[in-house]
C-alpha cells in the first residue's frame, strides 16, 4: 500500500517517526542511487559505500528538505557531492594509484571478457562499456538525463553547474561514446572474421 | 563543435525553438547528410534511453537502516538535547533578571537637589517574614509563576517524548 505513496509522502510518514516509510523511500530509488554511484565510484564496494552514505545523509537532513525541487534531484545532488568528497579522499589516501592505470585496466576487462563470453556481446553491452570508461561527470550527466528523467536545468542544480555548461557536456559525453561504440564495434568485427 | 550532430541533438532533445525546429526538420528530408547523422543519432538515443541500472546488493536498504539506527543509538546525550530547552531556559533567567532590573530602577530615587549631581538613593528593602498572602497576590510574581508553569509542562513534554521515542525506532 505504501508503495503507491508519493516521495513527499513516504518523507512525512519518515519525520513521523515511521521508518518503514523511509525504507519504501530507500527501495524506490537505491538503483538509480547505487547506478550514479557506481558512474563516479567506477567499483561495486565504493558505490555502495557512496549510496550507503548518501541516504543516511539523506535521513538526517530529511527536514530540511522544503520540496520546492523533486526529491529525486534533492538526492541526486547528495550523491554528487558525497561521491566527490569520497573521491577526493580516495585520491589523497591512494597516490601511488593514477588515473591512467584506472583507465588501463577498465580497458583491460572487456578483452578478457571476450576471450570467453564472445557470444554475449551485444550493442548494449559495448554502450555500457564506453559508459563505464567516460569521465564520472559526463557519465554521470548521461545518467540522470536518460534514465533520472532530469532535465538540464534539474542536472544543473544536482551537480552545480550552469544549464548551458550541462548541454555543452552532455553534447560532448555523446560524441565521445558514439565515437567508442563506433571504434569498439569496429574491432569486434575484425575479430569475428 | 560539430555544428550539424550539435544541431540535430538539439533538435532530437527537443531543446529548439519552432523556427530552428521547422528548419532541421527540412534538412533532414532533403539533405542526405543530415538524414544518415539523425538516424545514427535516433538509434543511439533510443539506445542510451534503454540503459541498464545497476542492482545494488539484496541487502543494501537493511544496511542503510541499520547504519541510520546505528548512529541513533550512539547518539552522545549532549546531542540529543533538544535545543529548545536550552532557549527555553536562557528565557527563564533572561525574564527573571530583567523583571528584577525594572523592579530595582521603580525602587530607587532619582531626585537631585540644585547643587549638582548626586548618587541616587537607592531604597533598601525592609526585611520582614514574607507574608505569602502579599507575595503571591503581586502581578509580577504571578507572571513569573505562569512562566515557570509553562516551562514546566514544557520540559515535561519534551522528557515524555524522549521516553517514547524507542518505542516508535
Amino acid at each position: 500500500m505504501q508503495s503507491k505513496l508519493s516521495d513527499i509522502e513516504l518523507i512525512e510518514h519518515t519525520l513521523g517517526g515511521d521508518q518503514s516509510a523511509y525504507a519504501d523511500l530507500v527501495k524506490r530509488h537505491q538503483r538509480f542511487v547505487f547506478t550514479l554511484a557506481m558512474r563516479f565510484a567506477k567499483n561495486r564496494e565504493d558505490a555502495e559505500e557512496i549510496a550507503q552514505d548518501c541516504f543516511v545523509k539523506a535521513y538526517r537532513s530529511l527536514q530540511a528538505f522544503q520540496g520546492q525541487a523533486k526529491f529525486s534531484t534533492w538526492l541526486y545532488s547528495i550523491v554528487y557531492t558525497t561521491a566527490m568528497t569520497f573521491l577526493r579522499k580516495k585520491r589523497v589516501d591512494t597516490t601511488s594509484i593514477d588515473d591512467e592505470m584506472t583507465c588501463v585496466q577498465i580497458e583491460n576487462k572487456p578483452s578478457a571478457y571476450d576471450a570467453h563470453n564472445i557470444e554475449n556481446k551485444s550493442r548494449s553491452y559495448y554502450l555500457n562499456m564506453a559508459i563505464e570508461q567516460l569521465l564520472p561527470d559526463d557519465a554521470a550527466i548521461i545518467t540522470l538525463f536518460y534514465k533520472g528523467e532530469q532535465s538540464l536545468e534539474e542536472i544543473a542544480q544536482t551537480l552545480g553547474m550552469e544549464a548551458n555548461t550541462v548541454k555543452v557536456k552532455l553534447f560532448r559525453a555523446r560524441q565521445r561514446l558514439k565515437e567508442r561504440l563506433e571504434r569498439d564495434l569496429k574491432h569486434e568485427a575484425k575479430e569475428l572474421i | 563543435m560539430n555544428s550539424i550532430e550539435e544541431k540535430l541533438w538539439n533538435y532530437i532533445d527537443g531543446n529548439c525553438t519552432p523556427e530552428e525546429q521547422q528548419a532541421i526538420s527540412l534538412l533532414i528530408e532533403q539533405n542526405e547528410a543530415y538524414r544518415n547523422t539523425y538516424n545514427e543519432l535516433l538509434v543511439l538515443n533510443a539506445e542510451m534511453a534503454t540503459i541498464e541500472l545497476d542492482e545494488p546488493p539484496m541487502a543494501f536498504t537493511y544496511n542503510v537502516l541499520e547504519q541510520i539506527r546505528a548512529e541513533q543509538a550512539h547518539k552522545p546525550l549532549k546531542a540529543a538535547i533538544d535545543k529548545r530547552i536550552i532557549t527555553g531556559i536562557a528565557a527563564f533567567f533572561l525574564i527573571s533578571i530583567g523583571v528584577l532590573v525594572i523592579y530595582m530602577l521603580t525602587q530607587i530615587n532619582w531626585t537631585s537637589d540644585s547643587t549638582g549631581w548626586r548618587i541616587p538613593e537607592i531604597k533598601a528593602p525592609e526585611l520582614k517574614a514574607p507574608d505569602l498572602k502579599n507575595v503571591f497576590s503581586g502581578t509580577i510574581v504571578q507572571s513569573i509563576l505562569f512562566v515557570d508553569t509553562v516551562l514546566g509542562l514544557f520540559l515535561f513534554d519534551g522528557w515524555l517524548r524522549r521516553r517514547n521515542m524507542p518505542k516508535t525506532a
